[in-house]
């Protein structure tokens, strides 16, 4: 199970930085544009003043075997979802893998969808059909909010679980402020608001696929290291039972010589 | 002067280019070495890569933001494939499939317009590609 997680665990991490250079080029271009004194404006962008429906995405394993990787996510996004449900009329859950979908049956929680096909491999095309429902719900203020919660990945030494907010999405800016090394006169066509409205949306779009890829190298990671303190824990057994085994063998080796050698000599 | 074109999943395209013929929002956008810093629009349509061998790419690109600076041209897409993977077949039925969309409401008449020129040019460029053939 290690050596397969570990297998898994490579081209997962591929796909998350490729992903990750695209999702930087994105927010470096919002901050371009707010360097020419566009104010960034967007209904993705601007906070809601209604609160009537809230939509949680809960990321999760499909499989077990990867320590305390399900359950952290789950604690955190029942937190959440307590804290949504007194703050919006109706809070809608959005499951994935079948570990979180369980879980929550077994709680008797209603789950409003459950998917379990991003599993450790996460198709683009999957996630912008989901990405351009919800844009579009979000659109006709059919969703309030969109929260997705899932277990980011920083390294392979550290990985939290994290509940962030996608819709309205309030921190591109504040992640765009952050790299503002070079200032360039851009040509744009048509419009700096133009070019917003493109990229917005398509920095929802990536930002999502950028969280279920980052679940997806981090339960790859939580397998790895579950399975190796396995595979240590099952060589410790292994050797301590050879010890033991070793042991009453040599003693009964010892207990029948014994036996003969008293035989021997009740014989002279 | 590079090209180079990426989709979240990877970068599809890495190429050292001569001329490049961008499907901007509202027609073809030629580059050419040493261009102005550039941030455009993209439509849903074919590019044209002429190579510094002079071979020419065909590639389908679906929307996005196109941005020229120092000698490099990025195309950050959702989507992008070379035109002959593309299917006529599959391209009809797009517009049917948008064609059936409602138009209640504003929003509703907003995305199928939207879903009706990409699905359109989808299938243009998919006739191209099969006449080339």
């Amino acid at each position: 199970m290690e050596l397969v997680s570990t297998a898994q665990f490579r081209p997962a991490m591929l796909r998350a930085n490729a992903a990750d250079s695209y999702a930087k080029r994105i927010v470096q271009l919002v901050s371009d544009l707010a360097q020419t004194g566009l104010k960034t404006e967007h209904p993705l962008l601007a906070k809601r003043e209604t609160k009537k429906r809230a939509v949680l995405f809960i990321l999760t394993a499909n499989r077990g075997m990867c320590g305390g990787y399900n359950s952290s996510v789950l604690r955190l996004a029942l937190a959440k979802l307590r804290e949504l449900q007194s703050e919006y009329e109706q809070v809608d859950l959005f499951v994935s893998g079948k570990r979180g979908i369980s879980f929550l049956k077994y709680r008797k929680i209603e789950i409003e969808r459950s998917y379990t096909e991003f599993d450790h491999k996460p198709s683009y095309d999957r996630v912008l059909e989901l990405a351009n429902e919800l844009l579009t719900l979000y659109k006709k203020g059919d969703i309030d909010r969109f929260d997705v919660a899932y277990v980011k990945f920083f390294s392979t030494a550290k990985q939290t679980p994290v509940v962030e907010t996608l819709l309205p999405l309030s921190n591109l800016e504040v992640e765009a402020s952050g790299n503002n090394e070079k200032k360039l006169d851009y040509e744009f066509l048509p419009s700096p608001q133009s070019i917003l409205e493109e990229v917005i949306p398509n920095a929802f779009r990536t930002l999502l696929f950028k969280r279920l890829l980052d679940a997806a190298v981090s339960e790859q990671v939580a397998r790895m290291m579950a399975m190796k303190a396995a595979t240590d824990n099952a060589d410790e057994m292994i050797s301590s039972l050879t010890t033991s085994y070793n042991r009453a063998r040599q003693s009964q080796i010892t207990n029948e010589i014994i036996e003969v050698i008293s035989g021997a000599s009740a014989l002279k | 002067m590079k090209c180079i074109v990426v989709t979240p999943e990877k970068t599809l395209v890495d190429e050292d280019a001569k001329f490049i013929v961008a499907p901007l929002y509202d027609g073809e956008y030629g580059i050419d070495a040493d261009h102005a810093p550039v941030v455009g629009r993209l439509g849903v349509g074919e590019m044209r890569l002429t190579l510094v061998n002079d071979a020419v790419q065909y590639w389908f690109i679906d929307g996005g933001i196109l941005e020229v600076v120092d000698n490099v041209a990025t195309f950050l897409t959702n989507r992008a494939c070379p035109i002959s993977d593309l299917n006529v077949g599959e391209a009809r039925k797009a517009i049917e499939d948008a064609n059936r969309l409602p138009m209640g409401s504003l929003a509703e008449v907003e995305i199928r317009t939207e879903a009706l020129a990409r699905a359109n040019a989808q299938l243009k460029a998919a006739e191209k590609a099969h006449a080339m053939k």
